[in-house]
């Protein structure tokens, strides 16, 4: 009888739980592996090893462009991966047309990055290596139109000068010109790239998209409308391992304690999951034992 | 030093925005009208200097005879504003008609030739696969499941005839599909959300703490 | 009244057709390509345009809501003075009007006037706001994730393992079986099971927006003009 009483007195706490504690203990899982690293270990998956293999392909001939399609919200997922991939072009000396095509926020990201990450290469020239066209109105409209003319859509850069004054874009005229298009994207935006301008241009095209629309982009990826896929923060994560142990010249700014990357949000990501899952099985025993209850009664 | 002002800033909006994870308030009433304000405006401003500048005043000025088509699409632009100039509003209705028009006509080549084409080829292909010329069986297997998937989840989608007997069975093996992959979004939603907490926290911790103590970078 | 209703279904009809009929010739087809670079030159401005109307509404709004004093009035004067600043920050700043010039940084690598505002104000608050759903969907998978019947079940394991999976603890769990084992069986239930319902639900969603822009084209849905069927 007493632990039967005590058992119901658990349940009635259950269900009564104040959500507020969840949200401390959740907010003290996300802040004390930010303070205190633990460093797990990181796996890859074939989505991710494909991009990788990919690039590691080309040659400085080739022309990549790195399409910023997302805002401030996802800038945790998509920095990281917009970093990794940057600096794996600028390491292979493959050149970079950078573009945005998200309205809230992408142009001011791709300024970011790129400001983060040049500087690591000194050797390379605005103009030559890199450049940076910014943001434009329009959507699919544009990005079908840059099929047939990027100068057309984009006719100056992100600073206001023509086109006609950058060397690298003397030789990149559409589609065509581009080995390679990765949309880092936190919206419709990536699935565009795939089923509409990898469909008509036959561009390959690779998407580093949130964790919330990644399981959607696995049906582009099994069709071959993709050649690879960033998942979330676990795809980040994954890009970085890959890059380290490819090219570890490129590994000082993932030594930095004060700088965040994806590999050590891996270490967050571990102690939520763990404590939501937590919450679920808790939650759910809870209901059984309320329903073995009612049934009794 | 707008740097620092900056951050602090910066940290004081995130915390008043936290703080109704406690309850409601007036801090996070602020902060929430702000952001709605902040939002337009960069907007606002983003739109007339990637846009409007670079792709209607600047060709118009280098050659206006040239480009004078543009002033025609500034002008459908502008008409989009009349719906707020009651005796004048149907007028709006014409270049709405062109704009929907476009981009409904994209859409549809789109879903057609992008979507429904590529995702029904992937479905229709030879389930039988060889390995070093012999049968695959987990091949056949793994191709069997997507196969028998994407089946079951259109004959759930199918409502004009009802789900019974053996269109029912096979609709549920449809919901039992959905589930699944309803299961696996939530996963990664999970990690999606924690995400963005992930870059809250630290810029709250190393940026604006570590600043503080370690000193702000110049 | 054909200017109120028949002109704008023929434009409707006749924008909408041409993006369909330039799909089916090449570059070379220059009859048909140039009206259509045209149109797609002309849309990225008319969706400049377009994109603002919204912002007017909401000014609308808010200063009715401060002439009448309503309830919350002096946050919607927040509200205008967070639009209107970085609103006139940008338009000056396109036009390098005085020290406002360009909306990116200085070339001594300093913030101009807008790009302060976008940095310390934009981003943090809209990454913020968009955070605490970290903290509720932890709170809603506490409270509203049961195992009621089967079909929960599935999604509540699916959900489990994809969570554990794509975690490092995962990779040591199934390490004491088989190292990998957690996370390759999730890469397979992301690529096979979840795929065919992806592909399921994408077939028919394209299949619905395809007809009903065909609708649309052929005027037959009219919502999008204030229009009912029978008018």
């Amino acid at each position: 009888m007493e632990s039967t009483g005590k058992r119901n007195g658990l349940v009635q706490s259950l269900r009564n739980f104040d959500r507020r504690w969840v949200f401390l203990l959740i907010g003290l899982g996300t802040i004390l592996p930010i303070i205190y690293p633990i460093g797990f270990g990181v796996s890859t998956t074939p989505p991710v090893q494909q991009l990788y293999d990919k690039i590691e392909s080309l040659t400085p001939d080739d022309v990549v462009m790195l399409s910023f399609d997302f805002g401030p919200t996802t800038v945790p997922e998509n920095g990281p991966m917009a970093s990794a991939i940057l600096r794996h072009c600028f390491t292979r000396g493959i050149k970079v047309v950078v573009i945005a095509l998200y309205p809230i926020g992408g142009r001011a990201l791709a300024v970011q990055a790129l400001n983060e990450v040049a500087p690591e290469f000194p050797h390379l020239r605005y103009g030559i290596d890199f450049v940076n066209l910014g943001y434009k109105d329009g959507a699919q409209a544009l990005m079908k139109q840059m099929g047939e003319d990027i100068h057309g859509v984009f006719p100056t850069d992100a600073n206001g000068d023509p086109l006609s004054q950058l060397p690298l874009m003397q030789r990149v005229h559409n589609y065509k010109d581009i080995s390679l298009v990765v949309s880092l994207a936190t919206g419709v935006i990536g699935e565009w790239w795939a089923n509409l301008i990898n469909s008509q241009f036959g561009v390959p095209v690779a998407v580093g998209c949130t964790a919330v629309s990644a399981p959607k982009y696995y049906a582009y990826l099994n069709t071959g409308q993709m050649i690879g896929l960033l998942g979330g923060l676990k795809g980040a994560s994954e890009y970085e391992r890959l890059l380290l142990d490819g090219h570890p010249s490129v590994s000082a700014p993932y030594n930095d304690p004060t700088r965040f990357n994806a590999m050590k949000g891996m270490d967050v990501q571990t102690i939520d999951h763990s404590i939501i899952i937590l919450f679920i099985v808790v939650g759910n025993v809870a209901y059984f034992l309320s329903r073995r209850r009612a049934a009794r009664v | 030093m707008e740097n620092i002002i900056g951050t602090w800033i910066a940290a004081l909006l995130t915390l008043c925005i936290f703080s109704f994870l406690y309850r409601d308030n007036p801090f996070f009433r602020f902060a929430e009208a702000l952001f709605a304000g902040v939002s337009l405006g960069y907007y606002v401003g983003q739109t007339a200097d990637q846009t409007i500048k670079p792709n209607l005043v600047i060709p118009l000025m280098e050659d206006f005879v040239g480009n004078l088509d543009l002033i025609f699409a500034a002008l459908i632009g502008l008409n989009l504003y009349t719906r707020y100039v009651p005796k004048v509003a149907w007028m709006a209705r014409l270049s709405l008609a062109i704009y929907v028009g476009y981009y409904t006509g994209v859409n549809m080549v789109q879903k057609l030739h992008g979507e429904v084409l590529p995702q029904s080829g992937a479905t229709m292909i030879d389930l039988v696969s060889t390995a070093g010329g012999q049968f695959d069986w987990g091949g056949f297997l793994n191709a069997l499941v997507v196969f028998v998937g994407v089946l079951a989840v259109l004959v759930y989608f199918f409502f004009s005839l009802e789900h019974r007997g053996a269109v029912g069975k096979v609709s549920r093996l449809g919901v039992w599909y959905l589930m699944l992959g309803f299961g696996a979004a939530f996963g990664y939603t999970v990690m999606g959300r924690i995400s963005l907490l992930i870059g809250r926290m630290n810029f709250l911790v190393n940026d604006w703490i570590g600043g503080l103590l370690r000193g702000y970078p110049s | 009244m054909f200017f109120r209703l028949q002109l704008p279904l023929i434009l409707t009809f006749i924008a909408g057709m041409i993006p369909i009929v330039a799909f089916f010739f090449t570059s070379e087809a220059t009859i048909v390509k140039a009206p259509t670079d045209r149109l797609e030159k002309w849309m990225v401005i008319v969706a400049g345009f377009a994109l603002l109307l919204g912002v007017i509404n909401v000014i609308q709004g808010n200063l009715k809501k401060i002439e009448r004093r309503g309830p919350g009035w002096p946050y919607a004067i927040c509200l205008l003075v967070g639009l209107l600043v970085p609103g006139i920050f940008g338009i000056l700043s396109a036009f390098s009007v005085g020290p406002f010039q360009g909306i990116g940084l200085r070339a001594d690598g300093g913030y101009t006037p807008f790009a302060w505002v976008t940095r310390f104000f934009f981003e943090p608050l809209q990454a913020t706001m968009f955070s605490l759903l970290a903290f509720y969907i932890a709170s809603a998978a506490f409270r509203a994730f049961r195992v009621r019947n089967l079909e929960a079940t599935i999604l509540l394991v699916a959900a489990v393992l994809v969570m554990i999976g794509r975690i490092p603890v995962g990779d040591a769990i199934s390490s004491a079986v088989r190292p990998g084992a957690l996370a390759s069986f999730t890469e397979w239930l992301m690529d096979k099971p979840n795929t065919a319902a992806q592909r399921g639900i994408l077939i028919g969603a394209a299949l619905g927006a395809a007809s009903l822009s065909l609708r649309v084209i052929l005027g037959i849905e009219r919502s999008y003009l204030g229009l009912e069927k029978s008018e």
